[in-house]
């Protein structure tokens, strides 16, 4: 995942890759995604034995910002 | 609450370290804030990397190599906090969740646009953008998210 100038720049960037428009995504929107317990209890003493408990937070938030985009679908298993 | 695991305490140590320093402890300086054997804090090293977290190791070593947000070898995203310039992130948008590990201060994340050179600079605190320069920034991903783990470093 890198950062842009624009969104313009995204496209223009020589690894664009047709069909994958939904892969950009304004900045404020990323700084969302990375905005539930997952991200920001990384030093709660229990970041790894919390994982699958703060899966669905952080699903449910990539759903929302990307508005059910299947790009950003989870993995199913 | 239930109590940390040994992989919870692990990945503290890890994770608080390079806040504290910029780099990744070795698996030796595990074993020693654990008090164990440095083969014991190689196994340990091991095991957290196999916890399916974002974080690895450089290939064919036990050297750490990445621990999101972090990488351990430098990327374009620099990071820096109160004026010091000592961390990379892993990508762009875990650059995005490095002001978590530094409450209350403002995080400077520094990187050039991969389409024209551009420099390009994000000011966050505590999970809030206080600036972008220029505004109008992006992010871009060319693979699906639930393929990401397929490749983790190239994601």
């Amino acid at each position: 995942m890198n950062l842009f100038r624009s969104k313009e720049h995204a496209r223009n960037w020589s690894e664009f890759e047709a069909g994958t428009e939904d892969g950009i995504i304004p900045l404020q929107d990323g700084a969302e995604i990375m905005s539930t317990p997952r991200h920001s209890q990384r030093l709660g003493g229990r970041a790894v034995s919390t994982a699958a408990e703060h899966a669905p937070a952080f699903f449910a938030k990539l759903r929302e910002v990307t508005n059910n985009s299947p790009f950003w679908a989870p993995p199913t298993a | 609450m239930p109590e940390a695991t040994q992989l919870d305490q692990t990945y503290h140590y890890v994770l608080e370290t390079i806040v504290a320093r910029g780099q990744a402890p070795h698996y030796t300086e595990i074993a020693r804030n654990f008090s164990i054997a440095p083969d014991e804090g190689k196994r340990m090293l091991q095991e957290l990397m196999a916890a399916g977290l974002p974080n690895w190791l450089h290939p064919g070593t036990d050297l750490i190599a990445s621990v999101a947000p972090f990488n351990n070898l430098p990327t374009h995203y620099r990071v820096t906090v109160e004026g010091e310039q000592k961390w990379f992130a892993q990508c762009g948008l875990e650059a995005l969740a490095i002001s978590w590990l530094f409450p209350g201060k403002t995080v400077e994340i520094d990187a050039p646009c991969l389409a024209s050179g551009e420099a390009l600079h994000v000011s966050m605190r505590d999970g809030v953008i206080e600036r972008e320069d220029p505004s109008g920034l992006h992010l871009y991903f060319n693979i699906p998210f639930r393929k990401w783990r397929d490749n983790l470093p190239f994601a």
